[in-house]
Order: structure tokens, then sequence, then C-alpha cells
């Protein structure tokens, strides 16, 4: 039997980027807010501190920082027809857990959408023609344009300390920025960081090509920067562990270094951790949620009644949460019908390695997770898309954040793959292989979902979500074309042997790719093809709203979390000014 | 230390070359040290003086803490060579050794780092040792930082129990402590800045008195012969 808690105004299921965001703001305003947060309390000090974070044994092969998929997995499959089966090493794709969640092992790389992507589906119809595309793809627009976001953009950024070069303040292009980003009001709040000799190499290179390499927007910071909440960040030294490792400097920026300090010293709001929520009640019209159910870490039941709820869990944990709950109908493949795990997108990754003689020295180790340099000249609709057969795009960066010895070994094709021969190959190349990224976007598909597993339950007993996904051929055919533009630069800077490696299906959630999962509870302006609004409330029960990258109808070229920032922002700007004044539906459906 | 020094005779032939020396090293005309261990006496030519160095810093790098002069016997050669440049760039900011470097060309400044940083001179016990809470309290900084402060590990960069990591951090153990507190009160203050991104004084802002007290302490108590 659950036991009834004290009402609150508001609970935040899951206390991560988005969750300290909504939760700092809606206790400022005067609310009474509780986070839920199933992983452990977790700061700096003592959590984060070397030599033991530094262990890449214990969390890049063991993935110690991730959600515990012994007790919580997700099953997988790539067609509809296939049987799922559970994923019990995180491979793939790294959701995390713990206070601050995934956001704490990010590597910092802090982009902005385009224009044109926040308007895709109307875009690519007006300049390619309505029979562009495969039928399959459904692709559709946000609801919101990126003028709606771009006051919220800036505020995500400063509040990061984003280290960066702007290429076009209120359309005026910059020098050394990217001449193909979307107006920005003003630039970054610090300057870029320092570049690495990879990008320096690739600047050079890309740049003799004509195209217009830029530094990469970097949330490990390139000096100290007190953000708008007070709170003071270090400048990042380039030890090379971002990306699945917390930072020990206070120099990434992430909630326990950006807002958290300011939440928790809050007496409105109250963390909770180990508390693993069950579903969002709702009452019996099933339009109106009461508040969550939980089981805390010994087990006991709680349920903790809320005017207001806020889920903001990791992406494909968001989908799995309005399937247990019952909010919204869940998507059905076979008839197209539904809105719940529907539009499931990634992104398309490929990579191109150049291999030098051993005069060119590379140090792939003095790195950062968002160090390096690259071009936006074919990412999203930057380029004529015309008898391509394909939308979207990838960015093309020496962008390599790391040369730590367990994962980073680049050898070229027909090397040995184990014993004396790999390990000499190891050697040669290691010092000597500039590596680039081809970051590409991810079209939606109408038979890629998410919908909750009909046989594997997780240790509390509920369905697990299930996961069916592959590579749209849209997107290998842009991974091919874009990664033969990136091998062309290896070229151009003189390397010896260039080997490119577009990403090819079937999609495998056994090698590690991106932890760039989008949608499932996609925003839009229709309810019949999104289940939440522009403002991020739920379509079916108005007083939940649902924050996270699961609100992409699709994905798009660039890394998704600045964008989720501004849109944690901008429905932060909804809820305390227009839903919290006056509660009901903020857009008639 | 790994490397033997190389021959003395090399080092006090380019100081020889240099201007003439300030009044506050008057001292260094005191009759020559000992050769540090493993150099080569032989090769000592008669006339020459010893360098300027060894008057305050020690025949063998020991430092002398009293004075706030720090132990740069093995300290790291790319930390030394930066720290010599530095003063005779002005950027860090030291009459005595800004005179010093200015004098040297940046290709004796690197052959001073080099000699010191391949010296060993033995642990120096502090003259009055840290009570237990405040050794307590050091090794708290040292090992895990604050975060009520927000200050992190000091062995994040200075290295497993401060020992340093050549090319990046100076080693803090078995410094002279009265030397430790006085660098962490410059970068506290502004007064010494050359520390690449703030990152000593993002530090040392955040320390009060007690904690420097603790921390140098702490650092000057360990003695590496033993670990």
């Amino acid at each position: 039997m659950a036991q009834r808690l004290k009402e609150v105004d508001v609970v935040v299921i899951g206390v991560g980027m988005v969750g300290s965001i909504v939760a700092k703001e809606l206790a400022a305003a005067g609310y009474k807010v509780v986070g839920l947060e199933r992983g452990q309390t977790r700061f700096t000090v003592p959590e984060f501190q070397s030599p033991a974070v530094h262990d890449e044994l214990r969390f890049d092969i063991r993935k110690a920082l991730m959600q515990d998929n012994t007790r919580e997995p997700v099953t997988f499959r790539n067609q509809g027809s296939q049987v799922a089966l559970p994923v019990r090493r995180w491979e793939s794709f790294l959701p995390g857990t713990g206070l601050g969640g995934s956001m704490v092992h990010w590597n910092g790389q802090t982009y902005r959408f385009q224009a044109t992507d926040f308007q895709l589906a109307t875009r690519t119809r007006e300049r390619y023609g309505k029979n562009f595309l495969d039928p399959d793809v459904t692709i559709q627009d946000w609801g919101v344009t990126y003028d709606d976001l771009e006051p919220h953009y800036d505020r995500f950024e400063y509040l990061l300390g984003t280290s960066g070069k702007a290429g076009n303040i209120k359309g005026r292009i910059q020098a050394g920025g990217d001449p193909h980003e979307s107006p920005r009001s003003r630039d970054y709040p610090t300057p870029p960081q320092k570049e690495h000799f990879q990008g320096a190499m690739f600047r050079k290179a890309a740049g003799s090509l004509g195209y217009h390499p830029f530094p990469q927007p970097s949330s490990n910071l390139s000096q100290p920067y007190t953000n708008p909440e007070g709170v003071k960040l270090n400048a990042c030294v380039f030890c090379g562990f971002c990306e699945r490792y917390a930072c020990e400097h206070y120099a990434k920026s992430v909630p326990q270094t950006v807002i958290l300090p300011v939440l928790l010293a809050n007496p409105n709001f109250e963390l909770r951790t180990g508390c693993q929520v069950q579903r969002i009640d709702l009452d019996s019209t099933k339009k109106h949620a009461t508040g969550v159910t939980y089981i805390d870490a010994v087990g006991r039941v709680f349920e903790q009644p809320a005017s207001l709820v806020i889920t903001s869990t990791f992406a494909i944990n968001n989908i799995r949460m309005l399937l247990l709950s019952g909010i919204g109908k869940p998507y059905d493949p076979a008839t197209g019908h539904g809105v719940v795990g529907r539009n499931y997108a990634y992104q398309t990754m490929s990579t191109v390695a150049s291999f030098f003689d051993e005069d060119v020295i590379v140090n792939p180790f003095m790195a950062s997770g968002a160090s390096g340099t690259l071009i936006n000249d074919f990412a999203g609709d930057n380029f004529d898309h015309s008898g391509l057969g394909f939308i979207g795009g990838a960015y093309i960066g020496a962008v390599n954040t790391n040369g730590r010895p367990i994962q980073y070994h680049p050898v070229p094709p027909g090397t040995p793959a184990w014993g004396k021969g790999w390990k000499q190959a190891v050697v040669k190349h290691y010092n000597h292989t500039v590596m680039f990224s081809c970051h590409g976007s991810s079209v939606s598909q109408r038979q890629n979902y998410c919908d909750l597993d009909p046989t594997y339950r997780d240790a509390w007993g509920q369905p697990v979500l299930r996961i069916t996904f592959d590579f749209p051929p849209n997107d290998i055919k842009m991974a091919a074309y874009v990664t033969a533009k990136a091998v062309e630069i290896g070229k151009a800077m003189g390397a010896k042997q260039v080997v490119g490696s577009p990403r090819k299906g079937p999609y495998t959630v056994t090698q590690y790719q991106t932890t760039h999962n989008t949608g499932g509870t996609v925003m839009g302006d229709d309810p019949k093809t999104s289940v939440v609004n522009r403002y991020l409330q739920s379509w079916d029960v108005p007083n939940v709203f649902v924050i996270g990258a699961s609100n992409y109808p699709q994905n798009a070229t660039w890394n998704p979390t600045g964008t989720l920032g501004a849109l944690t922002y901008w429905a932060v700007d909804a809820l305390k000014n227009k839903y919290l004044k006056n509660p009901g539906r903020l857009v008639s459906a | 230390m790994n490397a033997p020094a190389p021959p003395f005779a090399r080092f006090a032939f380019s100081f020889l070359l240099t201007a003439a020396l300030p009044c506050a090293l008057a001292a260094s005309a005191t009759p020559a040290p000992a050769a540090a261990p493993g150099a080569t006496p032989a090769a000592k030519p008669a006339a020459a003086a010893a360098p300027p160095c060894e008057a305050c810093h020690g025949a063998h790098g020991e430092g002398m803490a009293a004075a706030h002069v720090p132990r740069i016997a093995g300290q790291s050669a790319d930390y030394l060579k930066k720290q010599l440049n530095d003063y005779a760039a002005g950027t860090r900011d030291n009459p005595i050794m800004a005179n010093f470097a200015k004098a040297l060309s940046e290709q004796q400044r690197a052959k001073f780092a080099a000699r010191y940083a391949a010296m060993s001179a033995p642990y120096i016990p502090q003259a009055k040792p840290p009570i237990a809470v405040h050794l307590a309290r050091g090794h708290q900084l040292a090992f895990q930082g604050d975060e009520a402060k927000r200050v992190q590990a000091c062995n994040a960069c200075h290295g497993p129990d401060g020992v340093g990591v050549p090319h990046a951090a100076p080693y803090l153990a078995g410094q002279s402590a009265e030397f430790l507190a006085s660098a962490l009160k410059a970068f506290k203050d502004g007064t010494r800045k050359n520390d690449a991104g703030e990152l000593m004084r993002s530090v040392a802002e955040r320390l009060d008195d007690a904690d420097i007290a603790a921390v140098t302490g702490y650092f000057a108590s360990v003695d590496l012969s033993t670990h």
C-alpha cells in the first residue's frame, strides 16, 4: 500500500539538466518543488575526483555512470518482424543516471540547430518538391521556430558559459565563426577553446578547399566564468576525460557546476534520490494527473500528490514514463496511428581516418570534449540536395576528444585484429593519425519507434522499453555523400592514406555511435502527430509537461543538448508566464 | 633522480658571461659549495664562481624554507624553464629572480632548468610540524578537495600525493610550507598570475588562511624518499 505524502505544487521526475533548470526556476518563483531522482546524489567533490574518475576500465568499458541495465534495461530489434532482446551492456548509446543526469558524462559540445531544422517538412517540400522523399519518411515541423528559441538558446549558453566564436550576430557574418549559423543575438560568453593540432591541420585543409572551418562550441571552458546564477566555473585543463566521465575540475558545465548549488539552497526545493518513479498517477477521467507513485531505495512505495508533473528523464525514459502511465495513444506502425513512441530517431555517425608518416605528431590525448575544428558546409540544408535523393547532412570535423589507451587505437584496414601485428600497428599509428567525425542528421521513419516490451520487465516488475530501429535509406545515402567530402579534406591534409567509413546498415546496438536518442514524445501543432504541444505540454493530460530530446520530431545534424537547453527555457517561460497563472491547455487541440 | 647532473663547469661558465650580479646575491661570492651528486668535479675550472642559484636555492636545490625560497631539486624542467622565462618576460614578478633571468639567454635558462630537474636533495623536515588536525584538513584538500568551497583536489593536477606531473604541474610534496603559502597567497591576491587559465587563482581565491596553512603544512610533511 502506497504511503500518501503531503501534496506539493510540482513534481519533477529526473534531476538532470532539464529537471534542475525547471526546478530552479519554479522554486525561485515560489512553488514547492520535489525532485525525484532514481540514482545517487553526487558532486564534483568527492565523487568526481581523480585519480578514481580517470579509470578507463570502470567508466569507459564498464560504463559506471550509466543507467543500471541489470535492473532497468531496454530491449532492441532492427525490424518489427524480429523478437527484441534486452541490452545488457550499454554500447551504442549511454543513458546516464544519478544527480545531474546524462549531462555529467557529456562532451560539452554545445550547438544550435538552424532555422530550417525547425520547419524541415515545410522547407523540404518548398525547396525540393513534395515527392522528393521516401514516403516512409515521417519528418515534420516542430511547432516552434528558431526565432522563438533564440533568446532561450542564448540564456542556456550563458548559463553554461559556452566557449565559441559567433559566425552570425544579428545577420552580420563574423570572421572566424560559422557563416552558416542562424543569427544569434550576441557572441558566446567565453572565447573559443584552444585548437588542438588535429584541428589546426583540418582548418588549413578545409580552408584550402573553400570551406568555412570554425571552432567547436565547447562547454568545457576556455577561461574561468561566473554565470548569471552566480556560480563560477574553472578553465579546462585538457585532460581528455570528458565523454563517459565526470569532470573533477569544475570546468565542464553540468548541473553540479552551473545550477545545482543555487537550486539546492532554495528551501522550496526538496531533492529525493534513489526514487524510482513507477508512473504518473491520473484521476478517473484520465485527463488530469494527481501526482506520481515511486519506490524508494529500500522498497517503500510512496504516492506524491502534485498539481503539476514534469517528466524530464533521458529521452527514451520519457517515452516509457508516458507509456507506463497511460498518457497519450501508443504509436502503431502498422496503421501509422498513435503518437507515443512515434518518430524515434538517432544520429548518423561516420568517420574518416587520415594516416600520416611518423614525422607528423598529433598527440591525440591532448584534447577536451569539444576542442575541435569543423565545417558546416555539408550540414543540414546548407547545400543543394537536388538530385541527391536525400535530405539532411553532417558536420565534418577534427573533433577527436581523447587518446585514451584502452579505447583509442586507429589502425588502417588490413591490420590483424589481435596479436603482435595489431600491437605493432597501434604503436605505429597512435600518434600519427587524424580522425574526423561526420556527425549526421537522422530522419524519422514510419518503421522506427518505441513501445513497451511484451516480455521483459524491470526489477520493479514494469515492462521495459522496446526500441525498433534501423537506419533509413535516406540517412545511409547522406552518410555516403558527406563522408566522401570528408575524405577529400583528409587528402588535402596530405595524409599518406585516407580511409572513409560511411555509416552503413543495419544499425547495431553493440557498437558505440552516440547518445543522441531523439523522438518518441514529439512536439508539434497537431495532436494526431505529436505528444506535446509547442510548449511541451501533454495534449492529453494538460498538467503534465514532457521535456527532453524525446520532443524532437527528427534529429538534426548537431549534438542535441544545446537545443534541449533552449527548449527547456522556452517551456519554463511558458510555465511561469502562462500555465501557472492560469492552469489549463496552452493550445486548444 | 634519474639522470646525473650535467658537468658543473658548463653552467659556471655560462654564468660568467652574464651581467653583473645584483647586490642582493653578493652572498654567492662565498666559496663554491660542493658539486651536486653525480657532477664531474674534475671539470670545474679554478676561476669559476658558484652559480647564483645556489646562494638561495642551496647547493642541492633544497631551498631555504625560512626565507620562502622554494626547493627546486628534481622539479620538472619544463616548469622551471617556464618560471625563468616568465621572470625574464615580467609575467612573474620577483625583482631578484627577474634580474637573474633577464641576464640569461633562453638557452641558458633551459640549461639551468634541466640541471636542477636532474638533482636530488634530501628531505628537510619542517621546523614546526603541523598538528594532526591541520594535517587531516590538508590531506583532505590534497586528495579530495572541498565541495562547499568548490575546490578540487590538489592532486588532480599535481599528481598522486603531489609528486608533480612533468610538463604540466610542479611537485608540492616535500616543498617548503612557507614557500607554498606565499605562492598561494600571491595567486590569491593576484600578484602572481602566470598560471594558464587562472587555474591556481581559481583555487587559491577560495582558500582561507587556515586552509592555506593546513594544505601547505601537509605537503611539506610528505617525504617522498619514504614513499
